[in-house]
């Protein structure tokens, strides 16, 4: 990781996909916006995979005299990697995360900064937001599941314009799609978090249709970090939880086809109930089993965990604690 | 990882002028922090040993934090660590375990139910070797239904359970030898079993009457709502407290009678093909699954030993902890 440079006060991240705008032009955009704050700050952009336009584009600015560190990935790995990697060579006490096509309109960043003083970590929502009926709908249901999840209200975590305390992306790595839960993690880590409104880029509009693998791929980021959130340090509450009820209704039936089996007579052989009870009465022990050893785990490695998150330690020395 | 600066090392006890830390956590106590204060002070300074006390603010939303920050202005001997956010009780203690530097740490809760007075009688004990001194709230003042029977009920399931009888696992005042405390685990909502947690590094374990007030200030902050909790933590308990040393046996009892059945009724079955008849399939299939399950609990088990060996806690070092505590009686200091 690299040291904090006093004389940079913001590092900005951009990770650049696939899918990014020309990013000269929002180079200059977000340059124009981060003057206007009158705060020093650096630029990395980090290249998801082989992107030659964008690459060619970059060097080029970066030949004209722009202050910028471009940080190319072999391959894709992902926007949360990209952010990880960006944020190695970011050496400014706040960091933002911009995203590399239109998503809000650049001379909103401001608003974004502003709001670090009652926060640690401050999200964007595009708002008023363009889209049909259908897209919000959609949003909304992502959001709804996000927020009964992980106990967090937000609106826009598809918005990758953040800007954060250094401390949150120390504290936290992330991988897979979690750039998108940023927020949810860094809530459990005890970092205020804040959602802000900001106008929406004009350009931003995404035409391509999502497929059914990306739904997928959202449900299961989403219940990975509710997972991680709610279990990580008791994980037979969650699989003992299913494992019970499944033993309990498996013993039930077994305990049913038993007592018809010893006072009425009904020959146990021909019932695949039978089958079921004790698949189920397997499945529940070992789901126990899972449970258990994940807490084998943590306990074993709980010395390198900690519950909380000390703010800070108030001490007034005195003669007698020198001595 | 960014970590707390460790203020004192626990193995070096020499080094710290402190003898006794008292740690309290505060959430939403503003009416009892400088009570508190005042009492835990008047009742250990005639002791003349040398003490600081440690108060956790566990995120609190009235100015608890700062009738802390003024109490450690006035008073030196009070470190106040402030958390992010409300975290719960067991983080509390967990941490103000961390940053506490004297031999002997004291917990108790900031809601003045527990009384400092009781300090001395714990510290007589620890001078009698004991390394974990738990009170009893033998006349508890609260109510009956919501909290004293379920407690009297819970009490026994973890005595029994965990081998470590203790009528009142749920009393906060506690004294911990440091050098035993500080290298148990504490996480999740264990704060009711330490001592059972303690006892893999099977240390002596005393329990004394402690006097308990009902609370004059502020609200309770439980209830009961935790039953199911309680029992999956106890579970948690049994398996590494008792079983970490050999996971693959804990395991391998669990197992064992899915395979006795599996392998009786796989017999069965093939017996009655055997003489001619028609093999029953459920019965046949049903055992098959049980000796299935049986394998991968195995697996699991095996699983777990890797775990084990991986990780960075070990039985063994615990009985190496236990084994070098020797210590010199209160008045030599």
């Amino acid at each position: 990781m690299t040291q904090i440079n006093p004389a940079i006060q913001i590092s900005v991240i951009v990770p650049v996909g696939l899918r990014h705008a020309d990013l000269t032009a929002l180079h200059h955009d977000y340059r124009q916006a981060l003057d206007e704050t009158g705060r020093s700050y650096e630029f990395v952009y980090v290249l998801d995979g082989v992107i030659p336009d964008a690459g060619e584009a970059l060097e080029q600015l970066l030949r004209s005299g722009e202050r910028l560190t471009i940080v190319y990935l072999t391959r894709l790995f992902g926007e949360s990697t990209a952010l990880m990697a960006g944020f190695e060579q970011a050496s400014g006490e706040i960091v933002m995360t911009l995203p590399a096509y239109d998503q809000i309109d650049a001379h909103e960043v401001g608003k974004l900064l502003a709001g670090l003083g009652a926060a640690d970590i401050v999200v964007s929502r595009r708002w008023p937001r363009a889209g049909g009926p259908l897209e919000r709908m959609r949003r909304s249901t992502f959001h709804a599941l996000v927020s009964w999840m992980t106990g967090l209200k937000l609106n826009d975590l598809g918005c990758g314009a953040r800007a954060m305390k250094r401390q949150v992306l120390e504290e936290i790595s992330l991988y897979g799609d979690q750039h998108r839960l940023l927020p949810a993690l860094a809530d459990r880590q005890g970092f205020r978090v804040l959602e802000v409104d900001v106008r929406q880029s004009p350009r931003d509009r995404f035409k391509g249709a999502y497929r059914t693998r990306e739904y997928a791929h959202r449900f299961l980021d989403v219940f990975a970090v509710f997972f991680l959130v709610r279990f990580t340090k008791k994980p037979l509450r969650f699989f003992g939880m299913i494992g019970a009820v499944t033993l309990a209704v498996g013993s039930v039936l077994i305990l049913y086809l038993v007592t018809e089996r010893i006072f009425f007579d009904e020959a146990l052989a021909n019932r695949p109930a039978l089958l079921l009870s004790s698949l189920l009465v397997v499945l529940g022990l070992q789901l126990f089993a899972l449970g258990l050893l994940g807490e084998l785990m943590i306990f074993t490695h709980a010395g390198g965990m900690k519950d909380y998150q000390v703010d800070r330690v108030i001490e007034y020395p005195s003669a007698q604690k020198s001595a | 990882m960014p970590r707390p600066i460790p203020i004192a090392s626990t193995l070096s006890p020499s080094h710290s002028s402190v003898r006794l830390s008292v740690v309290v956590p505060f959430y939403n106590e503003s009416q009892n922090v400088c009570r508190m204060h005042q009492a835990i002070v008047q009742s250990i300074e005639p002791l003349g040993v040398a003490f600081e006390m440690v108060f956790v603010d566990d995120g609190s939303k009235d100015d608890t934090l700062e009738l802390a920050i003024e109490i450690a202005k006035a008073d030196p001997r009070v470190q106040v660590v402030k958390f992010r956010r409300n975290f719960g009780q067991t983080p509390a203690m967990a941490a103000g375990i961390e940053y506490a530097r004297g031999e002997i740490i004291i917990t108790m809760d900031g809601d003045l139910q527990n009384d400092p007075r009781d300090i001395q009688e714990f510290l007589t004990k620890m001078d009698e070797g004991f390394d974990i001194v738990v009170g009893w709230r033998f006349n508890r003042q609260d109510k009956l239904i919501s909290r004293k029977i379920p407690s009297r009920i819970a009490n026994r399931l973890i005595g029994s359970v965990t081998g470590v009888p203790i009528k009142d696992n749920g009393c906060s005042l506690k004294a911990y030898r440091a050098s035993v405390i500080k290298h148990i685990p504490l996480y999740s909502e264990m704060h009711r079993f330490i001592p059972a947690m303690a006892s893999i590094a099977g240390p002596r374990i005393a329990e004394i009457k402690v006097r308990h007030h009902a609370r004059q200030f502020g609200k309770s902050k439980y209830g009961l709502s935790r039953i199911y909790k309680v029992l999956l933590d106890l579970m948690v308990i049994k398996t590494v407290a008792s079983f970490t040393a050999r996971p693959l046996l804990w395991f391998a009892m669990l197992s064992m009678p899915m395979m006795l059945i599996g392998v009786a009724m796989l017999v069965y079955a093939s017996a009655a093909a055997f003489r001619g008849a028609v093999m029953s399939l459920p019965i046949a299939g049903t055992g098959l699954i049980l000796l299935a399950g049986a394998v991968v609990l195995l697996s699991s088990g095996a699983l777990a030993e890797v775990v084990y060996k991986l990780g960075d806690l070990r039985e063994r070092d615990f009985a190496r902890l236990t084994r070098r505590v020797r210590r010199p009686a209160l008045a030599n200091d």
